[in-house]
Order: structure tokens, then sequence, then C-alpha cells
């Protein structure tokens, strides 16, 4: 790593080590605060709550939030739109960081066997990733969830299935240049099995890659459960997500803008946090930029 | 003609039925000034101005005998004429004939079987050329050709021996008597022999593309996805065209079609394209007409009768006790649709309004749950003999108002034991095979049953239309009773509206005994259009706001 | 080289034929069919639907469908709409222009933004701007785009009355400008999420290639600081933006769908979901292979010109 010390010497390395350091951390803190306070507020929050998710009541529809008894209103059948969210949080998170996890396993693997074999193996797996990429993920999506019943469980594989190729692109073109570095030839003089190598002596050093992708792709993930639900065909009501809560939300647009407004703040704020989470890992665990 | 005497100009909406009998006599002196308001101010005499109509849904087919949707209605009724139309009281009047053939006035033999129809000789072709009957024949028989791809068969199918007697002049005969054929006439709109009757494949006929009609309007031109352009035609023989230009804007989306309306960049919204939430502010707009419009569907809870959990009529009963419709109606749909206890649009001369009126009553309803031996399970949940009370409730998904109620609906259905699960379903899923074979457990749909205003509803209750049996027809629900059957059978049979009527009062007390749909409430639509445009008049017997375009003028 | 182009270019027709199989085989995997919508007109039977359906021809088996559909492609006939009745190309082609009207102009605004936020965040690596460009970025990612564009509709039109809340003119006024102020909103919602993937790679390849010994070696030559800059960096890093625009190109049909729906605008993103909502088989087809052709494209022509300008890349 030589290019490295070489950085560091050019620069003022202490300065911009301790900034770095200090600016990750901060924002992947305040990333994993944000959303440890939001997992926690929809595992313990639903409990708290004087209102229950699924509880209608007509008389109370509509209700502006910040008045009375309802922190964020009502929305059209009367439900409290505080505690729905919450419930919904538990939904949405639980299908992105599933299907985040699903997708990832599948790219890494398909991405580091490609990138290391190469030749036909490289090839066949290669195009089938580009021949994922070539359908329209919502084609995927909306194909997919009108075959299946779309149970919490299905709209998880069904994200994953549509997004594990970018991941597997990126690591097999990572795991392409990093197999005639010397540590990959000294491996194989030395005798390590190719799993070994694959898995052991490459894997790590692309770890940073692939989680710059799960954060891609957990965003992706929220996103688009959210989307399908939106256009109605995710989570069924009267279950609700962040996705479904937005799901009529565009015809009350007007008169109550909250229904709007706040479901969308909470995809963002629970998206945003993995990303900086993702963020602040990718600098701690990137090697080229942080070991010395 | 002794059952006229009875007509009185008190009755006029409930008359105007009767005119049927007697020849459309109305119809003949002023074929296209249809119901026009007293109020109305002078049309221009040269077509002036043009109106822009919003609608969610692109019209795409303009070949009016190959299947369409409502928005492709709207369309056809201002490029073509059929033989006749139905106003907005349920007369049915000539459009292309010149007068309605009836049993009294010698159109239709004494057996009903025999059918003469008399044309207008002043028609011609937005090509020029001259309308004949052979263009009705042509018509007629390409419906039952089993090359061309046409819309729905019912009726036509029963046509035998069309003849041309003069280019004015066509017979025919039915194979059975079957009298909602006038109203199914009505929709079919004459397609010009001279053009299609040399297409090589009529299918796919350049004509489909850039239609020629005899309507009060010409094919401009269409930029599909955005918008289709019709031009005044200047020869049109009835009443109008008034308005230049007519512009059937596409915007897929209500809430911007809603706001485009606010603004000013279309003119008329018509179909439902108001939602119910949006009356109340969209009739305090300034410069804008707001009109509620009754509409001829009923929303309901559809049950599919061959299930276990719905065969015991108590359990029908119980669940029609424990929908909380005035909250449905009032709040969910903020009073827009009024409810109703039958299939029967509530402005139909046919219309039973006696029967018992729905009360929402949960104690009742668990007492007749109970009396029936359906008793709390596992979880709360009712169940008898091994059905449990438990089904799912399926439409189209990301109707949201739909999905509001069906919460409610689950809501209120779990205070009496009885688990309604949502299971909704893409539109193309929805409405394939799972509800025409009737695979659902139960649907939440708004169903229109009468064609125009004809009450016959065989295709919908008469058991020989269960196609998931073998039949056909649309009985969706499976619902099979012997005497409804033969009161379809009587009714279509029957061409004096009193005696009909009689029968149709009948059917409906019993299909509101039956239960085999929940009524919910009967639609209601809100049309707006710019306070110049006048001449502008709904007709709940058609499917589109656009009926009439012919008659529209700004002031 | 000619060897690898024929190679990849057999491998690339393959891929075609299992695309068109698949996503002809999952489309008619969904129950129901083009009849569907016309399943509650009133009158309408089963019957009648059958007898459409078997007219069209859609009650033979897949395979058979399948091989008539891919005959008649061969003879340059991609079929009819069953909703529109005209053939799939032209209604393909009556709407490609919105969408790349939205797609050209939300890139431009992306590639140009993005590049040079990247570039500003490299140069001037951990300060105020590449901190907020790095945060905006990642929240710019975190938002829904149906519902930032809802947002903006929100705010825009019912609120400020500024911008139009849909479609692409005003009827009866076709000129630029008219065009302009609709383009503004849809294209800036749309290229919000572009604008953030460019710069975070734009920001990752130009400190790649400024840490790489070449630059350095030009800067210890006194190269100015902007020549490097212009030169060898740019020119380095926009090369790995090579690979992602390919991987980025079927966002012409994904990316502009969700954007055309919010702001009804008259492209092929919308005309997909309606014809994938109506089960119109021959121009979801249609679509999908537009699609599949240009990803496939997009992944070949990446990887060649990776490989010419990249030699330490071996060519598989």
């Amino acid at each position: 790593m030589t290019t490295l010390t070489a950085d560091q010497a050019q620069s003022h390395w202490w300065q911009s080590r301790v900034m770095r350091r200090f600016r990750s951390h901060r924002l992947a803190l305040l990333g994993l605060c944000m959303i440890s306070l939001l997992t926690l507020a929809c595992v313990i929050g639903p409990y708290l709550l004087p209102y229950d998710s699924l509880y209608i009541d007509l008389r109370a529809r509509f209700a502006p939030p910040f008045s009375g008894d309802h922190y964020l209103g009502t929305d059209p059948l009367g439900r409290d739109v505080a505690a729905r969210l919450l419930m919904a949080g538990r939904i949405s998170l639980l299908v992105g960081f599933s299907a985040m996890i699903l997708a990832t396993m599948v790219g890494t693997v398909v991405g580091v066997i490609a990138g290391y074999r190469g030749g036909w193996i490289s090839a066949v797996l290669m195009r089938i990733v580009d021949g994922f990429l070539s359908y329209p993920s919502i084609f995927l999506l909306l194909a997919l969830a009108a075959v299946l019943k779309p149970s919490p469980m299905m709209i998880t594989v069904i994200i994953a299935v549509t997004g594990w190729m970018e991941v597997a692109r990126i690591v097999e073109a990572e795991v392409r240049s990093l197999k005639e570095r010397e540590f990959v030839l000294a491996g194989r003089m030395l005798g390590l099995s190719r799993m070994h190598i694959m898995f052991r002596e490459i894997l790590p050093n692309v770890t940073g890659p692939i989680i710059v992708a799960a954060t891609l792709t957990v965003a992706r993930a929220i996103l688009l459960e959210a989307y399908i639900s939106f256009l109605g065909f995710g989570i069924q009501p009267p279950l609700p997500s962040w996705g479904n809560m937005l799901n009529g939300a565009q015809q009350y647009l007007a008169s109550a803008p909250w229904l709007a407004i706040i479901p969308g703040i909470a995809i963002t704020i629970a998206v945003s946090s993995f990303n900086f989470i993702g963020d602040g890992l990718r600098d701690a665990l990137d090697v080229r930029n942080d070991t010395v | 003609m002794t059952k006229f005497s009875k007509t009185s100009a008190g009755f006029s909406r409930r008359n105007a039925l009767r005119v049927l009998g007697a020849g459309g006599a109305a119809g003949l002196f002023a074929p296209h000034l249809l119901g026009k308001p007293a109020y109305a101010q002078t049309p221009p005499a040269t077509p002036t101005g043009r109106v822009i109509v919003g609608l969610s849904q692109e019209p795409t087919v303009f070949n009016p005998l190959m299947p369409h949707i409502e928005v492709d209605d709207g369309v056809n009724f201002s490029l073509f004429d059929a033989l006749f139309r139905i106003d907005p009281e349920g007369n049915i009047v000539p459009n292309l004939a010149t007068e309605v053939p009836s049993q009294e006035n010698g159109g239709i033999s004494e057996d009903g079987l025999e059918w003469r129809v008399k044309l207008r000789e002043d028609v011609r072709w937005h090509d020029g050329e001259p309308f004949t009957a052979e263009d009705v024949k042509f018509t007629l028989e390409l419906i039952l050709n089993p090359d061309f791809r046409a819309w729905r068969t019912a009726g036509h199918a029963l046509l035998r021996d069309i003849t041309v007697v003069s280019p004015t002049e066509i017979t025919w005969r039915m194979e059975e008597v079957f009298s909602p054929y006038m109203s199914f006439l009505t929709e079919t709109f004459i397609v010009p022999e001279h053009i299609l009757g040399n297409a090589p494949d009529v299918n796919n006929a350049a004509f489909n593309q850039a239609p020629i009609g005899t309507g009060a309007f010409k094919w401009g031109q269409r930029l599909a996805g955005d918008r289709l352009e019709l031009m005044a035609n200047t020869e049109y023989f009835g009443e109008g065209p008034y308005v230049e230009q007519l512009i059937y804007k596409y915007i897929p989306d209500m809430t911007v079609l809603y706001t485009q309306f606010k603004s000013g960049d279309i003119d008329l919204v018509g179909q439902s394209y108001i939602t119910p939430d949006n009356y109340a502010e969209a009739s305090t707009l300034p410069d804008r007409d707001v009109i509620l419009v009754p509409k001829g569907s009923v929303e309901s809870i559809y049950l599919n009768m061959e299930k276990p959990q719905f065969q015991d009529p108590a359990v029908r009963k119980a669940l029609y006790l424990a929908i909380d419709r005035a909250a449905i109606i009032d709040a969910l749909n903020y009073g827009v649709p009024s409810p109703t206890e039958t299939f029967m649009p509530p402005q139909s001369y046919y219309y039973n309004p006696d029967l018992p009126a729905h009360e929402f009553n949960l104690e009742t309803a668990r007492q007749i749950l109970d009396d029936a031996g359906w008793v709390p399970g596992a979880g709360g949940i009712r169940e008898k003999d091994g059905v449990r009370l438990s089904f799912a409730n399926s439409t189209t998904s990301g109707a949201h108002l739909r999905e509001q109620a069906q919460q409610f609906l689950q809501q209120t259905f779990a205070e009496i034991g009885v688990e309604m699960k949502i299971e909704n379903l893409p539109p193309a899923v929805m409405w394939g095979e799972f509800w025409g074979m009737s695979q659902f457990d139960s649907a939440m749909v708004g169903i229109t049953y009468l064609i125009g205003a004809d009450p016959d509803v065989t295709n919908r209750f008469h058991s020989k239309a269960i196609t998931a049996q073998g039949g056909n027809g649309s009985n969706n629900a499976q619902y099979s009773n012997p005497e409804v059957d033969a009161l379809l059978e009587e009714g279509s049979r029957t061409f004096d509206p009193e005696a009909r009527r009689e029968i149709y009062f009948r059917v409906q007390e019993i299909i509101r005994e039956d239960l085999p749909f929940l009524p919910l409430y009967a639609y209601t639509q809100v049309h707006g259009r710019k306070a110049g445009i006048e001449g502008y008049i709904p007709n709940t017997n058609t499917r589109t706001e656009s009926w009439h375009a012919a008659g529209w003028y700004w002031s | 080289m000619p060897a690898f182009l024929l190679n990849r270019f057999m491998q690339s027709a393959v891929l075609l034929v299992i695309v068109s199989i698949i996503g002809f085989t999952v489309l008619n995997l969904i129950p129901g069919g083009p009849m569907s919508q016309y399943a509650l007109d009133p009158g309408m039977t089963q019957e009648d639907m059958n007898r459409l359906a078997e007219q069209l021809g859609l009650n033979r088996p897949i395979w058979v469908q399948y091989l008539e559909w891919v005959w008649r492609l061969l003879h340059g006939d991609w079929g009819t709409s069953f909703r529109d009745g005209a053939p799939v190309l032209t209604v393909i082609s009556r709407h490609i222009f919105a969408t790349l009207l939205l797609m050209g102009s939300s890139t431009v605004i992306a590639i140009a933004v993005g590049t040079w936020i990247g570039i500003r965040g490299a140069t001037h690596r951990y300060s105020i701007f590449d901190y907020t460009a790095t945060v905006g970025a990642m929240i710019a990612l975190s938002i829904p785009t149906f519902w930032f564009g809802l947002v903006g509709i929100y705010v825009f039109s019912l609120q400020l009355g500024w911008l139009p809340a849909g479609n692409m003119y005003t009827i009866g006024d076709g000129s630029v400008l008219n065009y302009l102020h609709h383009l503004i909103m849809p294209s800036v919602v749309l290229a919000l999420v572009h604008i953030a993937i460019w710069s975070r790679y734009m920001r990752t390849a130009t400190l790649d290639v400024i840490s790489q010994e070449f630059v350095k070696t030009a800067r210890a030559k006194g190269v100015s600081e902007r020549r490097v800059l212009m030169k060898h960096v740019v020119g380095n890093a926009l090369l790995p933006m090579i690979t992602l625009a390919g991987v980025q190109l079927p966002a012409i049909l994904t990316g502009a769908l969700v954007t055309e729906t919010v702001f009804t605008w008259p492209g092929m993103g919308r005309l997909f979901l309606d014809s994938l909502g109506y089960s119109d088989y021959p121009v979801v087809m249609g679509l999908l292979m537009f699609s599949a052709v240009l990803t496939i494209a997009g992944n070949l022509i990446a990887d060649i010109v990776v490989a010419l300008v990249d030699p330490r890349i071996r060519l598989a």
C-alpha cells in the first residue's frame, strides 16, 4: 500500500485524519442514534401511545397534528397517525433490512465467484446479472406482486430479487481487479483452496465497496417497499407500512397534507440513517483510505 | 292504448318510458332538443370556441363496435350515431331512425319477433357519402362476424334475416322475444359500410385509428397519451354542434385532473373524476358549475353464494346488519352517494321504493348468528359445522376509498365475531377469471346492472348466467332462485312498461330478501364545468358525460 | 479484440432471447388478462370475453404464442397493442419524445451538477462544502422520489402556484417556454437522485485518481493544479463513470416511471405502467425488449470502452 503512505505524506495527515474520524464518527453516530431511536420508538412506542394503530374512529377523522390527543393527527379513518407510523416502521424497517441482507448476500456470493473464477462461469453469472438488470425493476416488482400473494415476507423476497444485481456487479469488478494482486498470488502459491482465497483472502478486501453498495441497497429496499405499497401492490391494509400510509395521501394533499408529509419524513430519516452509518463504516473500513 | 291515458304531465320522468310505446312521438319533432333547459341562451349560429373535457383514462378504441371502456364511449357518442338514443329521462328517442318501433305503431309485430326500423334520409357520413340501411345491416352483421373482435354480442345474437327494404328501411326477425334489445341498440353505433366493407382486416383497419362517422363531430387528430381533438361537423343533421373544437384531454391522475379543473386548464369534468371529498370545495369554486349526477351503478359487498360461509341466509342478513352504512356514505364518501336497497338505480321507473330499509344493529346481528347456531370459536370467530365465519374481501388494489371502507367494515364485522381479510389485486388479475369464474370469497365492487335504462337483469341474476357453472352471463355471485329465473324470463318477453314494472318490483323484493350482495350505496358522480358552458345535460342512462356534446356551447 | 467482440455479441444475443422468454412467461403467469378491463361493462359476459381471447389467440399454449411473437419480430412486426389497436412501435414512438425530453433535461442537470459537486468535494476534501454535499447527497438518496414530487406539487403548485402540477404543456400553448415551465419540477425531482449518485461516485473516482502515482508525478513536475485536475483527474475519474452510465441506462424506463406517474408526464414509463395494468402484452414486451437492448448495449459499450482505455483489465 505504498501509494497511501505517499498520500499521507503529502497532506496534513494528522489534521485530515482527525477531521475525518471526527466527521465520520459524528455522522455515523448521528445515523446510529437516529435509527436506534426510530427502531426503539417503533418497538416500544405502540405500547406507550393511548391509541391502537388499527382502531377506527370516524368521528375523529382528519384531526390535524399537534392538536388534541393525537400528536400527529389522524388519518381518513380517524386512526392515530403516530400509532400507525410506529407500527408501520416495524414493518417497513424489517422488510427493508431483511431484503437488504438477502440481496447483499446473494450479490456478494455471485460477485465474488464471477470475479475470481472468470471464464465461462463469470460470463454466465454476469449475463444473468445483466439479464436481471435489463428488466425494469418495477416490471419484476409488479409482475411478481401480481403472481404471489403480497405478504410482508413475499414483499421482502420480491425486493431482494430486484436488488441484488448491483452489489454483484460492484463486487465482481473489485474482485477482478484484486485477483492478480500479490497477496492473492501468494495465497495460491501457498496452496490455499479456492473457497479460502475467495472468501477469506479477497472478500475482506471488498468489504468497503460491499458496505457502500449495501447502504444503497437498504435505501433502495425501503424506498421500493414504499413505492409498491404506495401503488397499492405492496403491504396490504390494515397492516400499516410507510408506503401504504402514503397510498391515497396524494388525494388529500390540499386538505390534509400531513398524511403525505409525515410518512415521507419517516422514510427519509430511516433511509438517511442507514446511509450515514454506511458512510461512517466505509470511512472506517476502507482499506485504501484508512489502513496505515 | 288505454294505458297511456294514465299519463299525466305531473309524472313526466316516469311517463317518459311509456312514450317508448307511443312511438317516440316527441322525438319526431325534436330529436336533438332532449331535455333542453328553458333558461338556456341561444347557441351561436356557427360553431365557435373549444371545450376541453378532462379524462383520467385515455380513449384508445375508435371503432365503436370493438371492446372499449367508458371514455371511449364519450368519443363514440360525438363521432357516431346509433339508431336510437336514450335521453336523461330514460326515453328512447330516434337518432338515425325516424321513429322508435313499437307494437302500437307496427314497428314491432304483435308477437314481438318482427322489427321494422325506418331511417332518416338526410344523413351523410363525414366523407360525404350518404348513410343508408345498408350501413345498418353491415353494422349488425359485423357484430356477429366470428372473425371480428366485437364488444358484446348479447341481444345481437338473436337477430335473423336482416333485410334492407329500401335505403331508409330495414327489417329483421328475432330468434326469441327480447324486449331489452331496444336499449342495446341505443349503444350500437352504426359504422360505414363503404369504408369497412372493403377493409381486408376489419380488426386492424385504418378506420380504427381515424374513424368516419355521422356524428356531430369529425375526427381531428390524436396525440396519443395526451389528447384527442374533434372538429365540428357543420353538416350534421341534428342539433348542433355549437363548439368548433372538442378536446378530450387525458390526465391519468385524478388529483391532478381536479387541480387542472380548478386552475381552468380543462373546461369540463365528468365520470367520477371529481372525488366525493373534493365535492364541498368544488361547489364553492368561483365561475364553476358543479353538480351531483346520479349514476346507474351500485356499490356493494358482493358475495360468492357458493362459498360455505355465505350459504346460510342468516349470515348474509347478519353481515348486512353489521354494516354502518351511514358512516360509509356520510363520512367516507362525504354524503355524496345515496343509500339504496336494490340493484335498480333510484332514478329508474322500475325502482322499487318500498323495500325494507337497512338498519345498522350489531345486537340484532349477533342475535341472528347466535340463533342460527354460529357460535364463537378460536379467536372469537364464529363457526358452525366446521365452517369458520372468516372470508376474504377483494377489490382493485390502490383504490383507496374502497380500501378505507374495507378496513372500516373489517372492524365492525370483527365485533360480531366475523373475520374479513383484505386481499386486493391488480385490476387485470382482479377482474380476470378470479371474478369471471367466481373464485373470490367476496368482492367490493360497483356494478351497473342495467344496459341503458332497460330493467332486464337476466345477465346478472338468472341461474343460467353463472359462468362458473357452465352458464353464460355475469352472475358471478352464483345466485340462484327459481322464482327470480321465472320472473326474469317473463320480463324479457314483455314490452309493456307497466307489466314489466310489476315483474321487476317483485324481483327486487326477492333479491333484497336473499341478499346475494350487500348494497352499500348508489353511485353519485360529481360533474363540473366552467360557468359559461351551456347545454350541458348529464344522462344517467349512458356511461359518459359527453353523450350529447353536440348541444354544448359557450354563452 | 474481434474475438472478444464476437463472443460478447453472441452472449448478448443469447441473453436477449432468454430475457424475452422469461419476460413472456412471467407476463403470462399473471392471472387475468387484457380482457379483464371489460369484465364490468354492462351486458358483458364471460363468454364474450372468452371469444375475444380466442380471437386474439390468447388461449393457445404460451410457447406457441411466444414462437409466433418471435416469428413476427423477425419479420419486423412487433405486434399490435390490445388497448390501442395500433402497432406496438407506433405506440412506443408516440411516447418516446416525452421521456427523452424529461430524461435529457434531468440527465444534463444531474451530470453537470453532480460532476461539479463530486470534483469540488474531492479536491476540497473535508471542507464545509464537501461535508454538506456528502450529507446532502445521502439525504437526497433517502427521499422517495414520488414523495418528493408530492411535496413539490404541494409547495410549488398548491401553495405558491408557481409551477404546474403536471403535464408536458398547456393545451393550445405549444411554445418552448411553456414546455420549459412544465419541465422544471419533474426534471429537478428526477435529477435529484441522479445528482446524488453522480456526485458520490464522482467524488470517489476523483479521490482514487488523485492518489495515483501519475497525478503525483504530474504535480511534482510542476503542472498547474487546474491542469492536473482537468487533464488527468477528470479524464480518469470519468472512466468508472462510463460503467455507471451503462448500468444506469435502463433507468430511462424505471427512473422516469415514478416521476412520470406523479407528474402525469405522457412518456414511456407511464405507458409501461398502464400497459402492465391492462395486461397489454405486446406493448409490455416491446418496452421490455427496448429496455433490455438498451441495458445490454449499455453494458457492452461500457465494457468495451473500459477495456480499450484501461489495458490493465483483461478482456474476458
